[in-house]
């Protein structure tokens, strides 16, 4: 009895929260009213998916021969005197016969349907994000491991690396990994932005790390030692097996930070979700629509992730 | 030194601290083949420490330690080596919690003396029958008791065959019913013939299994004798104090 009546408050409780939510949104509901905003969600999902089809880009610095069907291009290259490349089932060419046109400049388009800009921008924060994780994470371990390693060399250039990169703004970070590492490095846009988000992370990484190896008990290292094994095989057998299950949790928390951290690469001419956001409100002047949904397809990759990592901590913590 | 009966000397072993207080002063101590010798004195008195010293857990900061007859270097690789024929149990246990009961004893036989795991699984188990935990192979540290996990320790001490057993008060965490079982253990591998160096508040342990009992206070090694004479007729004044109060409890 008193278990059942338990789980029906708690019931009600949920339905109280409900409630909440609802309110709050017909209080935006009602807040945009106000300002005579006219809500256009029908607008959408055409740059979602769009079916006005994809956009055929030019593969090299060519001059365009427009062929007999008047679907097929065949480019010949400006420079190096290569043969001819021809490009099929350009349904609307968007240019003339004996036009020059430069790499990635539009041909023309496909029909049928493709992704539209929201989701193209959805795909390279995933890519951004998921290729700066590899890297934030190897920076972020070996700088780890720097700070409580015996070497002093190893401490003080871990201990300025982390303090210089958490003392500083990551908008300032990618503004000098763009202007300045990009032109004397020779790095595209997509490498700088990995560079600027890597290295970042990395710094809070190698904290988490730090923080999960001191947690495990002195009298581990301790026992270790008096087995014999060495420094080596203390961390690799002993220390690191137990640190990881520490680290894991707030590890997780910082690669969904690394996800909304990289809308800041929006900066540097490249089209994520949040650029295609802009642009979008640009073309449709509806930003309340679009940066709602853009807020929720960041919420549904940092949610997944999260649902992955849940499960990858259930797994590790069976032993416990 | 040249005595080849004597497993560890210490001579004049001082710590000092950074901070200047001195943890060990003029320390000497030494330990023959087969010799149970136990170490008493009240808490902060330096046991610890001086045990700690003799498998290079504790630095020193003068003196000079040999075991079987190498000194005790800095350097790491010497070290390592001497640590392998010095076994240390601890007031912890400090058991690896990610590796079950025979990962345990595995690990430091693999990793450090090379064998390959047909042998040192061989070893792990005819020791946890030793310690009568055959049956516990599989089970995490968690799942055991305090005194089933101190019994491990001491298997996994006893796995990398060392010449020289050290407890650091191996009995002081436990429930009072699981001390004896680890007392058990330990008077077993005495009447086997290891040479054992045991820091302990178990005066019944030290009067039953001890050669020689030494007596620490303030840093210092007071006095040591033969446990009848240690126990029935003390002769230092301190001691006198101190086994007056133990004795009363």
């Amino acid at each position: 009895m008193a278990i059942a009546s338990t789980v029906r408050r708690a019931y009600a409780w949920h339905g109280v929260s409900v409630l909440i939510l609802l309110a709050f949104a017909a209080s935006l509901y009602f807040a945009s009213k106000q300002i005579d905003y006219t809500w256009r969600w029908q607008r959408l999902p055409q740059y979602l998916i769009s079916t006005g089809g994809a956009e055929v880009p030019a593969p090299f610095d060519g001059t365009v021969k427009i062929e007999a069907d008047g679907k097929t291009l065949s480019i010949t290259p400006l420079l190096g005197g290569g043969a001819a490349q021809k490009v099929t089932d350009v349904e609307v060419p968007q240019v003339g016969d004996g036009e020059v046109v430069f790499k990635g400049n539009t041909l023309g388009k496909k029909p049928g349907i493709s992704a539209g800009p929201l989701l193209i921008g959805l795909w390279l924060t995933l890519r951004i994000s998921a290729v700066s994780l590899v890297f934030a994470l190897i920076l972020g371990v070996l700088a780890g491991l720097g700070r409580v390693s015996q070497n002093p060399a190893a401490r003080d250039v871990s201990s300025f690396y982390v303090e210089v990169i958490r003392g500083t703004p990551l908008l300032v970070q990618l503004f000098i990994a763009y202007f300045f590492f990009a032109p004397t490095l020779h790095l595209s846009a997509f490498s700088a932005g990995v560079f600027g988000l890597s290295v970042f992370t990395g710094a809070y990484i190698a904290e988490i790390v730090r923080a999960g190896i001191q947690a495990v008990p002195k009298g581990q290292t301790e026992a270790a030692q008096s087995l014999g094994l060495s420094g080596l095989q203390n961390l690799r057998h002993v220390i690191l097996p137990q640190a990881i299950k520490k680290i894991l949790p707030p590890l997780a928390g910082q690669f969904i930070n690394l996800i909304k951290d990289s809308s800041l690469v929006s900066v540097m001419a490249l089209t994520d979700l949040t650029k295609a956001g802009r642009e979008v409100v640009s073309s449709t002047f509806s930003p309340f629509e679009v940066w709602f949904t853009v807020a929720l397809m960041y919420l549904i990759l940092t949610g997944g992730l999260s649902l992955v990592v849940n499960r990858f901590e259930k797994r590790l913590s069976r032993h416990d | 030194m040249t005595d080849p009966t004597v497993l560890i000397s210490a001579s004049n072993i001082e710590k000092r601290y950074p901070n200047g207080t001195l943890g060990l002063k003029s320390a000497s101590l030494s330990v023959a083949s087969g010799e149970v010798v136990v170490i008493v004195g009240p808490s902060g008195s330096g046991k610890s420490t001086l045990l700690r010293t003799l498998n290079g857990l504790e630095t020193i900061t003068g003196g000079e330690i040999t075991i079987d007859g190498h000194v005790l270097h800095e350097r790491a690789a010497d070290l390592r080596r001497l640590r392998t024929s010095v076994g240390m149990v601890f007031q912890q246990f400090n058991l690896f919690p990610h590796l079950c009961v025979l990962d345990n004893l595995m690990l430091a036989p693999l990793k450090v003396l090379k064998l390959n795991p047909a042998e040192a699984r061989a070893r792990a188990e005819k020791l946890l029958v030793k310690v009568g935990l055959d049956d516990k192979a599989g089970a995490h540290p968690a799942q055991l008791s305090g005194g089933q996990q101190q019994r491990v320790a001491i298997a996994r001490a006893l796995a990398m065959q060392p010449k020289v057993m050290l407890f650091d008060e191996p009995t002081s965490a436990l429930d009072p019913e699981m001390v004896g079982e680890v007392l058990e253990v330990m008077k077993q591998l005495a009447a086997e013939g290891m040479t054992m160096c045991v820091v302990t508040h178990e005066m019944g342990f030290a009067r039953a299994v001890a050669d020689r009992v030494v007596f620490m206070d303030r840093g210092e090694i007071v006095c040591e004798d033969a446990p009848a004479e240690f126990f029935g007729a003390p002769k230092h004044e301190r001691l006198k104090t101190f086994l007056r109060q133990v004795l009363k409890a």
